[in-house]
Parts: structure tokens; C-alpha cells; sequence
């Protein structure tokens, strides 16, 4: 199968390891990616909707002029926009008529409702399938301790599931699928803390200190997160929270794709690990260690 | 001490409606509620308010309805009050913004409820009275009144027979104050908890009703007990009428409909008191009774009666839009309250009463739905003014810190006498019981005459009780003690009125007399608080141009 | 049933520690939690502090965690909560605990609630026979004011634990009910309250409320509402955190133009020179990680042209 492939602003951004670490994943799992280039940036959950939903409609509308109907994106904040907007445009076709006509028919364009918002995590898990991953690991994370971090917006609201609420519970059976061992800790549904940044920077830095913090003390060597913007926070901003709480927390924030392309035997150049603002070296040393 | 010139007693719809009268009089007006106001009872009415708001309709339509519903036993000045300010009422929260439904015009919709012969109670949903005290409790924050929320009032203060303030428990603190003022409105709401099961919140207890009687205040139409028809079998969880009104059926488990008969003509949207002993009867003989509301249709159940609905559903795991569900008639609305004038005044200077806890005559001997939230409106605006202008003529009154002394004296000797939880809940249980059982939907002389025996006997092993547990914050014990107190005082009132009554009318239905007398009975009853019980009045009913004919349904 | 109520109990003014204590309560197969709380304080203890009003799941008074999660009392049946034989009943978190269960409402939302002034400001004198509006604008409103102040979105709400003073979903909720009522006519002004620090940008818009409110108001979705509200009538931000309307802007601009982010631009102009001085250490390790892409050499996207037609036919229909 053919996915559309939306990598948004950050992978590319404030976080330019995660997308070649995406691709080079995809590439060796076969997926087939047809990356949108000419799509625009969904919002965000910032930009107000009387402007992202078109955004998001010509993107997808995008995607069906290619005969593609399931995109895949690699963060969670894109999952639940687009999704959210892809929820909005085909549940009220009169909506999506409204922004056709609107937006999208100058460029003889049109959105029929066809496509599918999928999270790299969840295709893993639903479409191609644990058990091949499994056979694709050639080198097991044993030991290694990982504690998920999800991003609000692949857990809520409830609609962003589909009916499927072990969507929930993916990260960890992705985890161990790659061989790791699963910390699980109470904050790994919460939120970051990033969409506060601006505006409160305190309780977006505590946030970041309380998560992390708990996840180490839990005995977590690093945490797993499908979403870029929880890593711009959780990763970058773990200096100034760990200093705003006067402790030292030193918990590397690995990228979903880094995860697995470690368990596929990728090594950490490859996958730019040392692009990261606290130190990845210990996982890398103990990833490198097993054969 | 706090010192206020106007002080409303009770945060529902009918308190926070004479506050902003008294307020838009300029009066320093403060509010005073054992409850946030946002929790008053108020808020749990569902099904709307009457207004002669349609082209066709008229205020002497509304006002004749209301008469024939209670029985001719309503005062027709003061049902001719209600109906003729009625629209202004609701106009005045469209005003401020409560988000009534409306028509396909955009114009406010209209719905059908119990006893009215035509679609005339505007709404919301089935949050009527959710939305109507929301919107008086942002208005009442816009006007800045200061409100004493969780402080428990105790007893008036009454200086030379005239009211000049509250003793009240602050809750948080266990201090009891003393807040003076000029005049005083209790809306207090009804008394509906000397009845278990009830639909009544918790709080009605009652209270405004005990402090006025024994404060000099007359009580009228006490023995006036509606029934709601339609609670879910068990729970006492009600069903809102307008559910009837819109479709909804009244089916015996065979099938049959429990109406037809009683009402042939209106059928289920006949008054509360017919049908609410309809169902019992159906009841007693052994068969079953169900709501089946799926002739409104699920899409309209879904939107206009979501709230039911989900409360059904949690409460009894059934589905309004799929099945019928179980009912019974539970105790709800009280007709009796302290007799009030058309300005709420007691007839005792400086206190007023409004609401759920006044008797302004309107709704004789049975309330028709969408009635009382309206009375709260209009008569606690008409209330408020009225107290607001007594309290500018009004002097200071004497001797509050020594009341407040006594009360506290009082107070201190309950907790230090102790006794059991246990004492204090077998107490409410047989009152609650005696209630239900001799003094409820049908009611004769024997059993009456023993309710009120029982009554006197539980007051006296309530006059002996202490209260057990320690400290004045957050007392609950101390509280319910208290509230108990009222309950058995007003409870003795009821249980003699209805004693007293030798007729059926409205919902007072007496099986050894089962006809409507108006040659006798063509009046109010009153009773006034004497040490030895209540002493028993009568005063005619006002009749200006409804004669009392027969009810036909 | 027979069960064991454990019942948080704790007087903070007597100086002794909150504990958990067993009651024994025996109850018929329909009851509800608070039936069993009425029933200890009937036969064990009279004192028992909670609070509880209309009994019928109505009012919203009796809101408690039970066995760990947030619940109303009075509509939750013991049947269906309890573990073993066991119900756990304490007060909601993130709260100061006044008696047992009984916490301080004024803190956590009737300060909030008064907060965002939420009495309506009509723009138009009513008409002979009242407002006439279609049923439809005034739907929303409806549903928003069946909000019964239960308090559960904000128990669980992300921001409320790190910060008390966050105004909360339920205030915005009441906030939305008076911006969106069609005879208001003070949105701005209102808009500009609630972007205040503590107001509507202080939420992470993480979503729990939605899954937390028993009344389908998807709280989260209003506050999106309200600031989408704040974006078209041009009130980005309250007076004192101006860098929330700046994000905005450049966010916009930088997506306008390009279709895509430019991160460098964003923090530039979000923070200006001086703020990115201070936080010079941080953005030094990033620049040199890759992290911090510099600012405004941000290529167009193919297609760019149409995003920015996009925005301009937004602005101008609003
Ligand atoms: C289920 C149900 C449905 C109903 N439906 C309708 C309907 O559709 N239409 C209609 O018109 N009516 C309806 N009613 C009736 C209506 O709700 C009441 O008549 C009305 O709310 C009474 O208002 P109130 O302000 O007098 O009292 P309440 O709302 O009961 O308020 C009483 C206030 O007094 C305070 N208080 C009491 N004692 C004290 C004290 N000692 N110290 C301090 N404060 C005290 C309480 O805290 C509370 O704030 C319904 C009632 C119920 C139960
Ligand atoms: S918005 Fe929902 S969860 Fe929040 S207080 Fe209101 S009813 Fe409760």
C-alpha cells in the first residue's frame, strides 16, 4: 500500500533529526511514502480553524488528486489537527462543500472525504502489523528501560480513536515489540506542556520537570514520543525545567522513528541522535553494546 | 455584626429574584443560602414557565386555568397577578439572556404542560429552571449583592413583634453571626423532605416555614401535598411532565391507557392531582404503570430531553427512546407556605416570604405545572420591592447581640448534651414514614388523627436530643438537628390541616370524604404556632370572576 | 448489599492527618454512593462533612472521587463503582480540603466563574415579544449552560494541577455562554479579559475536559471557540502577555508566506532580541545542535500561493 506522507513543519524544523530518522525507518520497512510537498503547515492547534480546515482540506484533497487515501504523519499534534479537521469535513458534507467552493475550486480542487489521517504508530500497529515488525528488529533493545510519552492529541478526544481504544496502549506494545522493556508511569497520557510555552512559560516547564522527573525516578533510561512538539519541550526545555525545580534529570527524549530505527539496526549517526539537547550518549552506548 | 438594610434568605429563583429588586431600589441588600445558590432546589425544575406570550392567548386564559386547576381554591387576585405579569417575567430573562427555545420564526417556542388547555409554558430544554437560575445568578454577580453562601440561618431576629434580621451558622467557620437589617424576605423554598422517597432537594427542610410560624407568622393551605405522576419507580427520580405533554403515553403493564377514563378529553396533559391518583389507584389494584415517551421520537428525546434521558439511563440503566419505563407518584410540590399578601408581606413588620416557602393563595389546592418558577419570579420581584420599601421607613432594631448570645448559649447546650446519629435518624425515619403513609395521596380522619399523635411524641424525643459530634465546623449533625426541628414543626402543621379538611379537593383527597364541599370547605386554612400545637383558622377564598364550577378533563 | 464505605476524613484545623476510615454500610441493589453517605452519617457519624444538595444528579454539589475517579455521588450506583465490596470515597484533587470531603468550591470556581463576568451585555434593545433568534444560534448556548459546575474538567484538568489561578474550562465554558449569545454585544471586551494571563491562552487544549464532563459540553472545544472568536475580532492576546498575540501573528505570517513554519522567525519575533538574549544559553545549543533553524531563510513551499490566498479570503469574509 501507498501512504501519503505529511511530515510537517518540525521533523524538519525544530527537530531535524526526525525526518530522515522517518524515512530511513519507512524505507526499510517498505512502506511507501509519497511525500506531499506542496501542502501547507495544518495549524497547529494555534492558527484558528476559519483557516487551518481549509488548509487541511486542500491537503487531503492533494492526496486524493494523487490516488492516495491514507496519510501518514509522523506527530501527534498533526494526527489529532488533521484529524480533527478531517473529522469536521466529512461528518457535515455541507461543510466541506462550503470550503470546496470556497477554498479549494480556483485550484480545481476539491476534497471528497475519502482519506484516512494515520499516525506512523498506528499504521505500524494496525496495517502492517507487530509480528513483521517483530521479524524486522535485527537488533533486540533488550534491557533498555523506555517510558512512553504519547501526546495529547493520538489519545484525545475520544473521537481521535476511531473506535479503537487500544490506541492507547500502542506505544507500549511498540516498545516491546522492539524488544525494550516498558516504564510505565502516570504522565505518559498528559500533556507536555509545549502549547503553553508562549503563554506560561512556568507551567509549561513544570510540566516538562513533573513528566520527565517521574518517568527517571520511575527508572526510565529514556523516553519514547511519537509527537516532535512534546520533544521540543520535553527535550529542549528539560535544562531550564530541571533548573526551574532545582534538580538534575538528564532523561533523553528519543523520536518514535529513532526507537525503532535503533531496533532495526540503524546507528546513532544515522539517526542523529546526537542532534538532541540532553545527551543521548548512555543509550547509545548500551544500544551499541547488543548485538 | 453584618448589618444590611434588606436580607433575602435563599439563593433560589424566588431570593435571588427580591434581591435584584430590592437592589434595583436601591437598597443595600445582602442574600443568605445554606447552599450556593446554583444548587438550590430551583434548579432542578425542568419543564417551563406559563406566559400568555402567544397572539391568541390571554392572561384571563392563563388565569382561569390556574384556577380550575387548583380547584377553585386559588385566590383570583392573586392568580389574576401572576398571569397578567407573567410575560413581563419571561421577558425579562429573555433580557438577560436565558436561552429559551424557540419557534421556526425565531420567536420563543411554546410547550404544553399538565393542566393547561393550550401550549403556553416557554422553556429550555428540560433545564428550564437550570438556565432561568443561572441567569439570575449572573445577574445578581452584575449587581454585586453580597451573598453569605453555606451560612445556615437559625432564627429571626424579632424585635417588638417586628422582624430586623437573621442569627445565621457560618458553615466553614461554625461562627454564629447576627446580620441585622430592616426588613427580612425568607425564600426559603418548600418542605418537601417530610416526605421519603421525594423528588425535594435535601435542604427543603422546611426552615423559612418553622422560623416565621414560630416567630408569629401564619401558615396557609398546609395540608395542599402534590404528588408528581411520573417519578421512575423507586428512585425517585422525576420525569418532567413536559415529556406528557409532548406525546409521551401513560400505559398499564397491559397495555391499556391509564387516562382514558379520568381524563377523556386531555387525557395525559390532565392536572398532576388527577393524574398522579390515577396511577396509584392502577398501582394499588396490582398492576403496573409506564411512561412510554417513544411517540416524541428519538431525534426530538435526544435534543429536548437530554438530561432526562442520561438520568434515566444512569440511574436505571433504561433507554427513554426504546422502552417504557416505570413510574410512580412521589410527593413534590407543597401548596402551604407562610401566608403572604400580594407584596409578600407576612402581616409581621419587616418580614416578607416568596417562592417555594410563601402561600400568596395562587395555586389552591393543586399547582399546575410551570406555575412555580413563575410565582418564585413574580412574587419574589413584588417581595423584594416591597421589602425594600418598608426597610427605607423602617427603624433599627434592638437587642440582636443578646439574641445572638441566647442562640449561642442554645447551640452549646445541644452539643453538650450529646447522643447518637442513630437517635437522630429513627426520628426522621418515622416521620418520614407516618408521612408517607397516613398523610399522603389518600388520606382519612383515623389515620390522620394518629400522624398527629406520633408527631408530637417524635418533637418531644427531639426536644431531648443533643448532638454528638464535636466541633462547629462543618457540623453536619448540628444542622440536620436543626433542619429535623423544622420538619417535625411544620409536619404537625400539615398532618392537623389535612386533619382538619373534611372535603377532597384538588390534591387533598380524603377516602371518608371523598366529594368537594364548597359549601364548607371553600377556604383557606391557617394555623398560627401556639406551645401546644397549632390553632386552626379559616379564611375565604378571593373570588373575583371565576365561579367554582366542576373540573372537567 | 453489604459493603465497607472508606471515607477520607480530616479537620485540617485539628492538627491531625487525613486517613482513610472503613464504615460498614448495607444498602438495597439501586443505591447510589451518596445513599451510602447519608447512611454513615445516620448511623455512625452525624459529622461527616460533604456536601450534597438535589440528590438527582441536577445541581452538580456532590462531586467526589470515588474509587479514584471523578464522579457525582448522587448518580453513581454503588453496584457499578464497587471493588470487593469496597467503595473508596475522597474529596477531588488539586484542592484545598476544608472537612473531609468537603473542599474549597469558591476556590476552584465561583471566583473563577465571577471572573469572566458572565452577565450578559445586550447590543440591541429586546423588540415588542422578546429576542427573535433562530433556534439554532441559541442551541450552543443551551448546551454550554447545562454545565451543573460539577467541577470535573477541572479536576482533571492539565493546567490546574501546576497552577490553582488557571481560570479553568468550566468559568470558560460560562465565559463562551455569554461571547456566543447572539444578543451580546461585548465580545471584545470579554475576549480581551479572558486573553489574559490565567485566562484562555493559558490552556493547553490537552482535551481532558471533554473526556472528563458527564454533560457532553466538550469543554476544550469551547475554549477553541473563544479563541478563534479572539483571532477574528483581533484581540490576540490581554495587555499583559503580549507575546501570545506576536505568536500568533508570526505563526500566521510565517505560514502565510512561506505554507509552512519558520521556527526561527517564530521565537525571533514571539521573544525579540532581548528575551532571546536571556534564554541565549538554551538557544546557543540548540543553533548548534541544527536545532534552531535561522530565521527567515525558510524556503517557500511549492504552492505557498495558494495557502495565502487562503488566508486572505478569511480575513476578508471576517
Ligand atoms: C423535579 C422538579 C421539577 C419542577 N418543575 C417545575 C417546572 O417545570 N416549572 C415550574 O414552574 N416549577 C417547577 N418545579 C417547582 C420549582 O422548582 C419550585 O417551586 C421553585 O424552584 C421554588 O423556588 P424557591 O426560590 O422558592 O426555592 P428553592 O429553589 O428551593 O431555594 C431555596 C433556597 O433557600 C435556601 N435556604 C433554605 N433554608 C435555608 C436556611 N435555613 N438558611 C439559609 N438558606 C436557606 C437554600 O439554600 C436555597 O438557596 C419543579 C420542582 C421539582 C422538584
Ligand atoms: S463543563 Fe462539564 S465537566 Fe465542566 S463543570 Fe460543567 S458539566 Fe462539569
Amino acid at each position: 500500500m501507498s501512504y501519503a506522507f505529511y511530515p510537517g513543519c518540525v521533523s524538519r524544523g525544530g527537530c531535524p533529526e526526525l525526518y530522515p530518522s522517518a524515512v530511513k525507518v519507512a524505507g526499510r520497512l517498505g512502506l511507501g511514502l509519497e511525500e506531499l510537498t506542496d501542502v501547507g503547515c495544518n495549524g497547529a492547534g494555534v492558527l484558528s480553524r476559519a483557516v487551518s480546515d481549509p488548509i487541511n482540506a486542500r491537503t487531503f484533497a492533494k492526496a486524493e488528486a494523487r490516488g492516495l487515501t491514507q496519510l501518514m504523519t509522523i506527530c501527534s499534534t498533526c494526527t489529532g489537527v488533521m484529524g480533527g479537521a478531517n473529522l469536521r469535513l466529512k461528518e457535515a458534507p455541507a461543510y466541506r462543500e462550503r470550503i470546496n467552493r470556497e477554498f479549494l475550486a480556483e485550484e480545481r480542487l476539491a476534497y471528497q472525504g475519502s482519506v484516512d489521517v494515520k499516525h506512523l504508530l498506528w499504521l505500524l500497529v494496525e496495517d502492517y502489523g507487530l509480528d513483521r515488525l517483530r521479524a524486522e528488529v535485527r537488533r533486540p533493545l533488550k534491557g533498555l528501560r523506555v517510558s512512553p510519552f504519547y501526546g495529547c492529541y493520538i489519545r484525545r478526544p475520544d473521537g481521535i480513536l476511531e473506535g479503537k481504544p487500544a490506541r492507547k496502549r500502542y506505544l507500549e506494545m511498540v516498545i516491546e515489540a522492539l524488544g525494550a522493556e516498558v516504564t510505565d508511569f502516570g504522565g505518559k497520557g498528559k500533556c507536555c506542556g509545549f502549547p503553553v510555552l508562549t503563554a506560561n512559560e512556568p507551567n509549561s516547564m513544570a510540566m516538562v520537570a513533573a513528566h520527565t522527573g517521574e518517568a527517571k525516578s520511575k527508572g526510565a533510561e529514556c523516553m519514547v514520543t511519537p509527537c516532535p512538539l512534546c520533544h521540543l519541550n520535553l527535550d529542549g526545555g528539560q535544562p531550564r525545567a530541571a533548573k526551574m525545580k532545582g534538580t538534575a534529570i538528564d532523561l533523553p527524549i528519543l523520536h518514535l522513528p529513532q526507537l525503532i530505527g535503533l531496533a532495526l539496526g540503524f546507528s546513532a549517526e544515522e539517526l542523529h541522535l546526537k542532534r538532541h539537547i540532553v545527551p543521548t550518549r548512555q543509550v547509545a552506548e548500551k544500544v551499541s553494546l547488543l548485538t | 455584626m453584618p448589618d444590611h438594610t434588606v436580607v433575602v434568605v435563599g439563593g433560589g429563583v424566588a431570593g435571588i429574584r427580591a434581591a435584584l429588586a430590592a437592589r434595583a431600589q436601591g437598597a443595600d441588600v445582602a442574600l443568605v443560602s445554606k447552599v450556593h445558590p446554583l444548587r438550590s432546589h430551583s434548579c432542578t425544575s425542568q419543564g417551563g414557565l406559563n406566559a400568555a406570550l402567544a397572539p391568541d392567548d390571554s392572561w384571563e386564559t392563563h388565569a382561569q386555568d390556574t384556577v380550575a386547576g387548583g380547584d377553585f381554591l386559588g385566590d383570583q387576585d392573586a392568580v389574576e397577578t401572576l398571569a397578567r405579569e407573567a410575560p413581563d417575567a419571561v421577558l425579562e430573562l429573555d433580557r438577560w439572556g436565558a436561552p429559551f427555545n424557540r419557534d421556526e420564526r425565531g420567536r420563543l417556542a411554546l410547550r404544553r404542560l399538565a393542566g393547561a388547555n393550550r401550549a403556553r409554558a416557554c422553556y429550555a430544554d428540560d433545564l428550564t429552571g437550570h438556565v432561568v437560575l443561572q441567569v439570575l445568578h449572573e445577574q445578581l454577580l452584575a449587581a454585586r449583592v453580597p451573598a453569605y453562601v453555606e451560612w445556615v440561618v437559625t432564627s429571626l431576629l424579632m424585635d417588638d413583634g417586628a422582624c430586623r434580621g437573621v442569627v445565621a451558622l457560618e458553615l466553614a467557620t461554625g461562627t454564629l453571626h447576627a446580620i441585622t437589617a430592616r426588613a427580612v424576605v425568607l425564600a426559603t423554598g418548600g418542605f418537601g423532605r417530610v416526605y421519603e422517597p421525594t423528588g425535594a432537594s435535601l435542604g427543603l427542610t422546611g426552615d423559612g416555614l418553622a422560623l416565621a410560624y414560630r416567630a408569629g407568622a401564619v401558615l396557609m393551605d398546609m395540608e395542599m401535598v402534590q404528588y408528581h405522576p411520573t417519578a421512575l419507580t423507586g428512585t425517585g427520580a422525576l420525569l418532567t411532565e413536559a415529556l406528557l405533554g409532548e406525546g409521551a403515553l401513560l400505559v398499564t403493564g397491559g397495555g391499556e391507557r391509564v387516562m382514558a377514563e379520568a381524563a377523556p378529553r386531555l387525557g395525559e396533559r390532565a392536572p398532576r392531582d388527577l393524574l398522579s391518583r390515577s396511577i396509584a389507584s392502577r398501582l394499588k389494584a396490582g398492576e403496573a404503570v409506564l411512561l412510554d415517551a417513544r411517540p416524541i421520537g428519538g431525534a426530538r428525546l435526544g435534543r429536548s430531553f437530554g438530561v432526562t434521558r442520561h438520568l434515566v439511563k444512569a440511574v436505571a440503566g433504561l433507554d427513554l427512546a426504546k422502552e417504557p419505563v416505570p413510574v410512580e407518584p412521589v410527593p413534590h410540590r407543597t401548596m402551604g407556605g407562610v401566608r403572604v399578601d400580594l407584596h409578600g408581606a407576612t402581616g409581621l413588620p419587616g418580614l416578607f416570604a416568596a417562592g417555594g416557602c410563601a402561600a400568596t393563595g395562587v395555586h389552591g389546592a393543586n399547582r399546575l405545572g410551570g406555575n412555580s418558577l413563575l410565582e418564585a419570579l413574580v412574587f419574589g420581584r413584588r417581595a423584594g420591592e416591597a421589602a425594600a420599601r418598608a426597610a427605607a421607613a423602617a427603624p433599627t432594631g434592638q437587642g440582636a447581640s443578646s439574641r445572638l448570645a441566647d442562640e449561642e448559649r442554645a447551640l452549646e447546650a445541644l452539643t453538650a448534651r450529646g447522643g447518637g446519629p442513630d437517635a437522630a435518624a429513627a426520628i426522621r425515619q418515622a416521620l418520614t414514614r407516618t408521612m408517607r403513609e397516613q398523610v399522603g395521596l389518600f388520606r382519612e380522619a383515623a389515620g390522620l388523627a394518629e400522624a398527629t399523635r406520633t408527631i408530637v411524641g417524635l418533637q418531644e424525643r427531639h426536644r431531648g436530643l443533643g448532638v454528638t459530634a464535636s466541633g462547629r465546623r462543618w457540623n453536619s449533625a448540628l444542622v440536620s438537628h436543626l433542619e429535623l426541628g423544622h420538619l417535625l414543626e411544620v409536619a404537625r402543621v400539615v398532618a392537623a390541616a389535612a386533619l382538619a379538611r373534611q372535603e377532597s379537593r384538588g390534591v387533598h383527597a380524603r377516602r371518608d370524604f371523598p366529594e368537594r364541599d364548597d359549601t364548607g370547605w371553600l377556604r383557606h386554612t391557617l394555623a398560627s404556632f401556639t406551645p401546644d400545637g397549632p390553632k386552626l383558622d379559616a379564611q375565604p377564598v378571593v373570588i373575583t370572576r371565576w365561579p367554582p364550577g366542576r373540573r372537567a378533563y | 448489599m453489604e459493603l465497607i464505605f472508606k471515607v477520607y476524613r480530616h479537620d485540617p484545623t485539628a492538627g491531625t492527618k487525613p486517613a482513610l476510615e472503613s464504615y460498614p454500610v448495607s444498602l438495597p441493589d439501586g443505591a447510589t454512593v451518596l445513599d451510602g453517605l447519608l447512611q454513615i452519617r445516620d448511623r455512625h457519624d452525624g459529622g461527616l462533612a460533604f456536601r450534597a444538595a438535589c440528590g438527582r444528579g441536577f445541581c452538580g454539589e456532590c462531586t467526589l472521587r470515588i474509587n479514584r475517579s471523578g464522579k457525582l455521588a448522587c448518580i453513581t450506583r454503588v453496584a457499578q463503582v464497587a471493588k470487593d465490596g469496597e467503595v473508596t470515597v475522597e474529596p477531588v484533587r488539586n484542592i484545598t480540603v476544608l472537612k473531609d470531603l468537603v473542599y474549597d468550591v469558591d476556590e476552584l470556581l465561583w471566583q473563577k466563574i465571577a471572573w469572566v463576568e458572565p452577565w450578559l451585555r445586550p447590543a440591541t434593545a429586546q423588540p415588542d415579544g422578546g429576542y427573535v433568534i433562530p433556534d439554532a444560534e441559541l442551541e450552543p448556548i443551551r448546551k454550554a449552560m447545562s454545565c451543573y459546575y460539577c467541577g470535573l474538567c477541572d479536576e482533571g484538568c492539565s493546567v490546574i494541577p501546576f497552577d490553582r489561578r488557571f481560570s479553568g474550562p468550566a468559568a470558560l465554558t460560562k465565559a463562551f455562554r455569554v461571547v456566543f449569545d447572539p444578543r451580546d454585544g461585548a465580545a471584545r471586551e470579554r475576549l480581551k479579559r479572558l486573553g489574559e494571563p490565567r485566562g484562555m491562552w493559558d490552556c493547553v487544549h490537552c482535551y481532558e475536559a471533554n473526556e472528563h464532563c458527564p454533560r457532553g459540553i466538550d469543554p476544550t472545544d469551547r475554549i477553541f471557540d473563544l479563541r478563534d472568536k479572539a483571532v477574528e475580532l483581533g484581540v490576540k492576546s490581554g495587555t499583559a502577555n503580549p507575546q501570545v498575540a506576536r505568536h500568533y501573528d508570526s505563526f500566521a505570517a510565517s505560514v502565510r508566506q512561506s505554507g509552512w513554519l519558520d521556527e526561527g522567525r517564530l521565537a525571533l519575533e514571539t521573544w525579540g532580541l532581548g528575551r532571546l538574549g536571556e534564554l541565549l544559553p538554551m538557544a546557543w545549543r540548540a543553533l548548534r545542535r541544527g536545532k534552531l533553524p535561522v530565521p527567515y531563510l525558510h524556503r517557500k513551499r511549492p504552492g505557498a500561493e495558494w495557502i495565502r490566498r487562503i488566508f486572505d479570503k478569511v480575513e476578508k469574509r471576517s
